[in-house]
């Protein structure tokens, strides 16, 4: 087992060089937690595929916003492309945005019209410490080798305000275009803006 | 009649206003901030500039933010809605404070912030007239949740001709807002990436006689720099240097031209726009600010006491006991002449102290330059260790008996001890001090990490109390005739038993090529084992001079060869200055590894840790050295064991080796973070996530074992 991930560790480098559009990319640190449904998820899962993870706080004003319909159309039109889409729920017990359970997830995802592949409860912040979420929401898109190819904020827009969003460049759409159309990604990254993601020793 | 009523109840309150000299507004409540506008001046004047300030007077525990809000948040937002002909410039922002919020840093206002805006007032602005200013203020408010507020806040403003003087009520404290914005003051500013460390230097006028303790970069960008990670102070004669730590910009993206933002120091803040170059050389040298001892921290008092305890026990180790032992010995040859024995006991002490102190001077200046190293650091060099591998490999033939020390081509046949010695003291001291430096024992990792984080003449207080532990022994048998007299007469014996304390001798310098080989590889180990054949000839042929000289018989013809022999030695140690260390030997040796009971080990590195933690497995991160006897002492007894090998195995733990035998400042910055100067250090990270454990330095299997259940639990 510790052979294999080796191996693929070692092979890991040969492709981000083998592949233009990875030049500066870095490995998308691996982590597993529990699903809305109980079910254990690795992000090796999913190799091979496009990844968006998206750091959520159901009660964070950015995060409000964007649950206007902008997070949802484009988590079902990334979906449909065969894309994989983690909703991640990093707040602590007792913290804004803690799902108690699964149950408390799924409502909100079906009273929002929510459409991620799955949402993963990580209360201990472990998945968010591994990846120094910051805000929600805090976008990532790791491409089918396994490199973060983009990080940041979800648009050019800095703010709370839902009229801002007709005028803004929606970033995570923009870079999902790119590895889809296997272009290096324009804007690998900028700075995610929200409130700070709730760990638990904050 | 009502309306006249009304007007003249509204003229009332405006001439009110205007008698008590106040521009007049309102506070707007948004939740959990009170909003308003005030006005540095009561009345503008046309063609003037005037400042207006949006209050915040936020509630207790909640916090708003600076331009760039840091990690997370949004900075406050206004709006203006101006009469025609006026217009509003950007906020003046004042210096934030750090919020810290788990592992993310912001950039945070709390309290009462007050924002100047310069407006500019028309020049046909209407004397006599009142103009109504109106902002529309957007900002986010944060505790442990983040709430939106906005406010739309109003200041009537009368316009006069002559000078209005101060707002009654908010003149002062705009004024004071303005006063201690961070100013433009000239500074010269130059960044450097170097390595993982984003150099900011700067220089100039006021910097010279400030007060650096707490100084900070607050950068315009967000993207500059990791605002969490911990800003490292420098001073120099003309500045001080702010090590900080890159942002995406900087490791990833294009690295930008400009790095532009506040630096604040103890009461002043400056506003710099530092470009790329070379960082002026009066930007550092001085070392970091004095701060006051940290609370919880290791103290003065402990970390002396440390020190000097940590030097005693150097005493006992396999490098330094044969030398200090025979020195010893020599002594008791002396003891019916106290002053003698004192003299060379106090030669003895001189020779540590001088000693240990040039080691830390040079210790603290290579580390003001900059360099991210260690104690230890000597022997990271491989120069050094071989010539400490021949120094050893000398003293070790010379405890053989195949020549003597002290004994000149004028002085045949006196030894060290007959020769008085107290420069044969001093120098037993000097080479003590160099052969133990790498035995860092435990009790030391401690006071030295302390000291080395301190201003100087703390660092050099905690190594004179190491010198003076490490020469006390020997120093307290030269002042105690007493004892001496207790220990045996010199005679046959000690020829035997100074032959038999050789073999330590031979191991140490055994070792130190074990050590050269991890650092310089094997071509290069052919060429010192090649000047260690040339100086055991150089030993022999000086001794065999000094055989024939004591029988009358002319030596010239072995001096001029030993020295010739060692000169060759002494080229052959310098050629390997220029060998490259065999970077990939470790990594390979790693992966050869069977992963049956031996316990694989990874190579650490920050990501490695981080993505393990994610996966949920306990960690523990073996900070080594090659040079580390400590070290390798417990790497054989407390983690090559079966028990560790199974324990790991059933936890599912992982061991991360970072391996510290060549300089390396990643290594240097993580042993810092825990408060240590070199190695050994142990940390267990839980599987849970969180903050590591630190092992003690001295382990044993049942430690690991019990530390990697707990951490697994």
């Amino acid at each position: 087992m510790s052979v294999t991930r080796r191996l693929v560790a070692a092979g890991l480098p040969l492709i981000a060089v083998a592949a233009p559009t990875l030049v500066h990319a870095a490995p998308a640190p691996a982590f597993t937690a529990k699903d809305i449904d109980g079910k254990v998820r690795s992000l090796s899962d999913f190799r091979g595929k496009t990844v968006v993870l998206e750091w959520v706080n159901e009660g964070c004003p950015y995060v409000k916003k964007h649950y206007s319909g902008n997070m949802q159309g484009l988590q079902q039109a990334a979906t449909a492309d065969g894309v994989v889409w983690l909703t991640i729920a990093s707040s602590a017990p007792g913290k804004q945005g803690y799902f108690p359970d699964g149950a408390a997830a799924k409502s909100w995802m079906s009273a929002k019209g929510a459409k991620p592949t799955t949402l993963l409860l990580d209360p201990e912040g472990v998945v968010a410490t591994a990846y120094k979420a910051k805000t929600t929401p805090h976008m990532f898109v790791i491409d089918r080798g396994g490199a973060i190819v983009y990080e940041g904020a979800i648009d050019d827009i800095p703010s709370n305000k839902v009229a801002d969003l007709s005028k803004a460049k929606n970033l995570v759409a923009a870079a999902l275009a790119d590895v889809k159309a296997g272009r290096k990604v324009a804007v690998a990254y900028s700075q995610p803006y929200g409130c700070a993601v709730k760990y638990k020793d904050a | 009649m009502l309306i006249r009523k009304l007007l003249a109840a509204l003229q009332g309150v405006v001439l009110a206003g205007l008698l008590a000299g106040q521009a007049s507004a309102g506070p707007v409540n948004t939740g959990h901030l009170e909003a308003e506008l005030v006005a540095q001046d009561a009345a503008a004047v046309p063609g003037s500039t005037i400042y207006v300030a949006l209050r915040q007077k936020i509630q207790p525990g909640w916090h708003t933010y600076w331009r760039n809000p840091g990690d997370a948040g949004d900075a406050t937002k206004i709006v203006w809605t101006l009469p025609t002909g006026w217009t509003a410039g950007d906020i003046v922002w004042p210096t934030p404070e750090k919020s810290r919020v788990g592992p993310l840093l912001d950039y945070a206002y709390t309290g009462e912030v007050l924002l100047p805006v310069p407006i500019t007032v028309p020049a046909d602005a209407k004397v006599g007239s009142t103009v109504t200013l109106k902002a529309a203020a957007a900002f986010l408010v944060c505790e442990q949740i983040c709430v939106p507020e906005d406010a739309v806040v109003t200041l009537d403003l009368p316009i006069v001709a002559g000078a209005p003087g101060p707002d009654a009520k908010w003149g002062a404290v705009v004024a004071k807002t303005l006063a201690d914005a961070p100013k433009s003051a000239g500074l010269k500013a130059v960044f450097k990436l170097d390595g993982k460390v984003l150099k900011l230097a700067l220089t100039g006028g006021p910097l010279k006689s400030a007060d650096m303790a707490g100084a900070y970069f607050y950068p315009y960008s967000g993207k500059v720099i990791d605002h969490a990670a911990e800003q490292t102070i420098e001073r120099g004669p003309e500045g001080l240097t702010l090590g900080l730590t890159p942002g995406y910009d900087f490791t990833s993206g294009t690295p930008p031209t400009e790095l532009a933002g506040v630096v604040a120091l103890s009461g002043q803040a400056y506003e710099v726009t530092a470009t790329a170059g070379d960082p002026p050389a009066g930007a550092a040298g001085l070392g970091a600010p004095a701060v006051a001892a940290k609370t919880g921290g290791t103290s003065l008092a402990a970390a002396l006491l440390f020190a000097f305890v940590g030097g005693l026990i150097l005493n006992l180790m396999p490098c330094v006991f044969p030398v200090l032992s025979m020195k010893a010995a020599s002594l008791a040859g002396h003891a019916h002449d106290p002053g003698k024995t004192r003299l060379q006991g106090l030669a003895f002490l001189v020779g540590v102290v001088a000693t240990f102190l040039a080691l830390a001077g040079l210790l603290i200046a290579v580390r003001a330059g900059g360099a991210a190293v260690g104690w230890g650091f000597q022997l990271q060099s491989p120069v050094v260790v071989a010539s400490l591998a021949l120094v050893m490999l000398l003293v070790a033939l010379n405890m053989s008996g195949v020549f003597e020390f002290g004994t000149s081509v004028q002085g045949v046949g006196s030894s060290v001890s007959a020769r008085g010695g107290v420069t044969g003291a001093f120098f037993t001291g000097a080479l003590a001090v160099v052969v133990a430096a790498p035995c860092t024992a435990p009790f030391m990792a401690g006071a030295l990490g302390f000291a080395l984080t301190q201003p100087p003449l703390i660092s050099l207080a905690v190594f004179l109390a190491l010198a003076l532990g490490f020469a006390a022994p020997f120093v307290l048998l030269a002042f105690a005739p007493a004892l001496l007299r207790r220990l045996p007469r010199p005679g046959a014996w000690m020829d035997t038993l100074k032959k038999g304390l050789a073999f330590p001798m031979y191991g140490t310098a055994a070792w130190l090529l074990w050590v050269f080989t991890q650092q310089a590889g094997s071509i290069a180990l052919g060429e010192l084992l090649a000047a260690a054949v040339l100086v055991g000839f150089a030993g022999w042929l000086w001794g065999h001079a000094q055989t024939l000289r004591s029988k009358g018989k002319p030596s010239l013809l072995s001096l001029i060869l030993a020295l010739l022999a060692l000169a060759g030695a002494i080229a052959l140690t310098a050629l390997t200055a220029s060998a490259t260390p065999p970077t990939t030997v470790a990594t390979a040796s790693v992966d050869a590894a069977p992963a049956g009971e031996r316990l694989a080990s990874e190579p650490w590195s920050p990501e490695r840790v981080a993505a393990l933690q994610a996966e949920g497995r306990p960690i523990l991160v073996d900070f080594t050295a090659a040079w580390c006897v400590t070290c390798q002492v417990n790497e054989k007894v407390a983690m090559s064991g079966a028990g560790v090998a199974k324990v790991f195995k059933d936890k599912n733990a992982v061991l991360l080796r970072a391996d510290w035998t060549n300089r390396d400042a990643t290594i240097a910055a993580a042993l810092a973070e825990h408060g240590r100067a070199g190695v050994p250090l142990y940390l267990v990270y839980p599987a849970k996530g969180g903050a590591p454990v630190i092992l003690p330095q001295l382990l044993t299997e049942g430690m690991v074992v019990e530390a990697i259940e707990k951490a697994a639990s």
